[in-house]
Parts: C-alpha cells; structure tokens; sequence
C-alpha cells in the first residue's frame, strides 16, 4: 500500500446519483481484485477519507476507477470532481478475493453499489479458464449499472429487481437459488446489503449447501490500513473482532457475524 | 539541520514527534506505508489488563474539520502486547509509550506493575469518553486525578509516568496540578472532546455509542489554550495533542510550552502526516535561523 497522489481523468453519473470516478496514479501498484482505495474527498473539511472498492486497474496506463455512491457531503464534494484536480489516497488496500486454481465455475452475486467489487474479479479473470454466471439485484430499472460490463463477460447473467421494473422481480440472491442447480458452482462472491448477505447466508444453510462462499463487507473506516480499529467486525464465535480494512474486506461467510 | 532532539523525564526523544494513542495501533500498519523509526515516539493503542472487544460499529463519524470515534478501548491484552507488539517497536528504535486504562484502581497499579522497565514511558488513559468506566470517572475531578496519579506512581520503580488529562473537565490547570502533586513524572494533553452527530434522516446518532470523542484539525485552538494553562500550572513537562496537522501546528504548543507532540488524526487524513511534520519543523527552525527546537518552548510573547 502506498501514499500516492492521484489525477481524476473522468467522473461521470453512471445511475442516479452514483458516479464512476476514474483517476491516475503516479506509479504502478500490485492490486488484486476486490481490493479498495482509501481516497479523500479533495476538501480540508472533511478529515476522512472514503473507502471505495477498485473497479479496475489498468497497469499499462495506471489508471484506477471506482464507483460510489452521493450520501453525503462527502461524496457530494467527489461528484464534483473535474479532469485534473488531484486527489489523495492509500492503495491497493485489504485482502480482496483469490481464485484457487480448482475452482473453475464462479458465482458472483451482486446488490446494488455491491456489484462494482465484483466487476474487478471478471477484469482480473477476463481471460482465464473460469467460468462466471452473474447475479445482480438493484432497486429498480434506473439504478441497473454496469449491465453491459457484466454481460459481455459472463456465461449467464441474472438481474432482478425490487420492483420488476427490469429483469425479474425479485433479488439477487433469489435468482442465484433458482439458478444454482444449473449453475453448479465451485465457489461463490457476494457483496451487497447486510439484509442480502443475511438471506445469502440462511439460504445456503437451509439448502445444506457447503459451496465455499466468499462475501466482501463495507463498514465505516478510519485509517483504513488496520491501525485505528474502527471498522472491526465480530468473528462468528463472538469472542474476537477482525478488521474489515485489513483482515477483510473479503471473509468467509461462517467466518464473520452478518 | 536543527536539533530536534528532546528529552523529557530522562527519556530521549530523536524529535518531539509522537504517534498518538488510538490512531497508530502498535505501528505494524503505518510501517507498511514508511519506516516508522523516524518518529520521536509512539503511545500504543490503550491497554488494558484483560483483552478488550471494544464498542459496536458505527464507531466513527465526521463533523467539519472534525471526526468522532467512539472505538471503546478494543486492545488484546497488556501480556498478548508484550509479548506480540513490543519486541516489534523495541527494534525500531523509538520511544514506546504504553497508554493503559483500567476500571478500577487496582486495575491502573496492575498494568504499571506489569509495563515498568518494559516501556520507555506509561501514560495513564484517565480520560477515554468511550467507555463505561474506562477512566474517564477518575479523570474528571482534581481529587481523584491526584488519587488514580498516586496509585500508579507507586506501583512503578523505573518508568516515567505520563497522566493524559481530559478536557471534559471544570479546571485544566486544578486537574495538572493534581497529576502534579499525585507524583505525575509528565502531562499530556489534550484526550478527544466528548460530542455527537445526528444523522437527520434516520434520527439516529451516527455512532453507536451515542457519544464519542472529537479530534482533528477543528479542534485545535480549545487544545493550544488548555496545553497553554497546562503548561502555566505545573512544573513537571507537558506534551500537548489536539489537531495538529503541519509542523507549525505543532509549533503553536511548544511554543505555548510543551515539551513534545503528539498527532493523532492526521495520520487518517495522511498517512505520512508525522513524517512530513517532523521534515516541516526541520525546515521551520532552519528558515527561522533557530538551532534547537528548545529555544522556541514557552516562547509565547503576551502583552
């Protein structure tokens, strides 16, 4: 990980009120997929800095996007970012997700800004021998993003919405279940809304499915390399806390409390 | 090149640049980022004597020029620290300051049995905002300030003891003074501000705690003015914290008369925050002539 100022080169609203922000770094770094950037939001205001899950990293030209959110001031300040203003960051942070070289079929289950984790494992396996079936879940047809990035990529791709205002109504975890059977994964990644990773997690239970599941998690952060504790999460057992920064993001379903 | 060498109650600092407790862990992450034997000190991460989970997420928040945290003493242990954590700053060189908390006061003579001659200095978290009975009780008024002082003080032979003092507190000075006459060997100051958000919305406090303590850069000025008092009332060295971001920030304390700094949340802002304040200083002291930092302490002209 590396303290680096960065160039935005792009930044656009790619969905109501979520944007893709695209920025070059100064210097190579090793990022594996699933990984995130710490990046400020470019005001003395605001001390934080905003933890994004990378979307790509292109090395050839290292440039870098991620896509969030607007919620706050914060991310409002972001939005309005121009070519060329420069911003700060820590990158390439947290473990990300690892591919073994067994596991051929791959499951990615997506909700709603939990999708953009997930494009940067079909980046990173773009061509390899895996094998992607997709599964998205957004609130209605207007905030369905990076659908074309997804599609082109995988075997099959799944999107459901909330309101059946595109695909089929429904989630993405539902669409997973009605598809696993054909789908036959060898490991599965999530990323969404706790309430997702929670009907995820009883899903496979209740099915006594014992595919490995590996499920990225967002929480409020601090230093976001692992010193100051803030955003800890309880291990399944209760008895001790990992870091979501520096231990995860990535876990274990069975690994962590959801 | 000034000297930024600083001595405070026998112990040698390579600069007066100290890592602040709660942001800075054990130092294993931000040496990841750089070297961290270039920094006059660190204060560890709170300690206690049992391992602690600490309080439920969300535990920080942001204000303007502010953040909130709320973390709740979340520590593995003080043996789990001497045996995993200090060999590792042991060999950067540094000067290792244990931050310990207690419940009780056997808990605070405890911790400093167990840390003297193990660290280079203690300093005594009688001021944490965050947690039930994580000092903040004896932190408040002079008479127990002074009481918890003591205990500690005489359950070590060998190691400096440093009382952090709060600002959520009547009288800075009467509180120094009570560290002072409770054998304190150092004060540090200032511990975070207790304050809140509200997330309009929901209508629910963003942290979980509630409450949790203010620091970072919008906090400065109430922590130069208590560093200032702190620094008039007793006799006994003072290193002052609370906002500091650029070398001339740290300036303003040692100039109202600490001894040495520490950062804390800058280093969220910036990871190489300190080392660019201890290169700042340098360059400072040289662009003003001024050999030794020394010769800046308790400077402040009034009147």
């Amino acid at each position: 990980m590396r303290e680096l100022i960065v160039k935005v080169v792009g930044n656009e609203e790619i969905a109501p009120g979520i944007y893709e922000i695209e920025f070059r770094l100064p210097e190579d770094i090793n990022f594996r997929c699933g990984q995130f950037v710490n990046l400020s939001v470019g005001d003395g205001g605001h001390l934080l800095r905003r933890p994004f899950a990378i979307l790509f990293y292109d090395r050839a030209t290292h440039t870098a996007g991620v896509c969030y959110q607007v919620k706050g001031a914060g991310t409002k300040l972001l939005s309005e970012k121009k070519d060329g203003d420069e911003l700060t960051c820590v990158i390439p942070l947290g473990n990300g997700f690892v591919l073994r070289e067994e596991e051929k079929r791959v499951a990615l289950i997506g909700g709603g800004v939990g999708v953009f984790p997930l494009l940067s494992v079909l980046g990173q396996y773009h061509d390899s021998d895996k094998h992607f079936r997709c599964y998205m879940g957004f609130r209605n047809a207007s905030y369905v993003n990076t659908f074309g990035q997804f599609d082109h990529r995988s075997d099959a791709l799944f999107v459901a919405t909330d309101d059946g205002s595109f695909g089929r109504k429904g989630t993405a975890v539902s669409e997973f279940f009605a598809d696993f059977e054909q789908a036959k994964p060898d490991v599965i990644f999530a990323c969404g809304p706790i309430p997702m990773l929670r009907a995820l997690k009883s899903g496979l239970a209740e099915r006594n499915i014992h595919t490995p599941c590996y499920v990225s998690l967002e929480e409020r952060m601090g230093c976001g390399i692992g010193a100051c504790l803030v955003c800890v999460c309880h291990k399944a057992n209760g008895q001790a806390n990992v870091r979501v920064c520096k231990d995860g993001p990535v876990f274990e379903i069975g690994e962590v409390e959801i | 090149m000034a000297n930024l060498h600083t001595q405070i109650c026998g112990v040698s600092f390579s600069n007066p640049v100290i890592a602040a407790s709660g942001t800075f862990g054990f130092g294993r992450e931000f040496n990841e980022v750089y070297d961290i034997s270039v920094l006059g000190g660190i204060s560890t991460k709170g300690l206690t004597l049992e391992a602690r989970l600490g309080n439920p997420t969300p535990r920080i928040a942001e204000g303007h020029g502010v953040i909130l945290n709320a973390v709740g003493l979340q520590n593995p242990g003080v043996e789990k620290f001497i045996a995993d954590d200090l060999p590792f700053l042991r060999s950067k060189g540094i000067v290792v300051i244990a931050n310990v908390a207690g419940k009780t006061l056997e808990d605070y003579a405890e911790i400093c049995r167990r840390l003297d001659g193990l660290v280079d200095m203690i300093e005594l978290n009688i001021s944490c905002p965050n947690v039930k009975c994580g000092g903040m009780a004896f932190g408040i008024y002079p008479e127990s300030v002074e009481q918890v002082t003591s205990v500690a003080k005489g359950a070590m032979a060998r190691t400096p003891l440093i009382v952090k003092l709060s600002p959520n507190v009547a009288s800075i000075a009467e509180n120094a003074q009570a560290a002072e006459r409770g054998g304190a060997d150092c004060i540090s100051l200032i511990n975070t501000i207790t304050g809140m958000v509200i997330d309009v919305e929901k209508r629910k406090p963003i942290l979980a705690n509630v409450t949790g303590g203010v620091s970072g850069a919008g906090i400065k000025p109430i922590a130069v003015r208590m560093t200032y008092e702190a620094c008039k009332a007793v006799k006994i060295p003072v290193i002052g914290m609370g906002g500091i971001t650029c070398a001339e920030d740290a300036l303003e304390f040692i100039i109202a008369g600490a001894h040495a700094v520490q950062v804390g949340t800058a280093n969220f802002t910036d990871t190489l925050a300190m080392p660019k304040i201890i290169a700042g200083l340098n360059d400072w002291l040289d662009a003003h002539g001024v050999a030794d930092i020394a010769m800046l302490r308790g400077t402040l002209k009034i009147g």
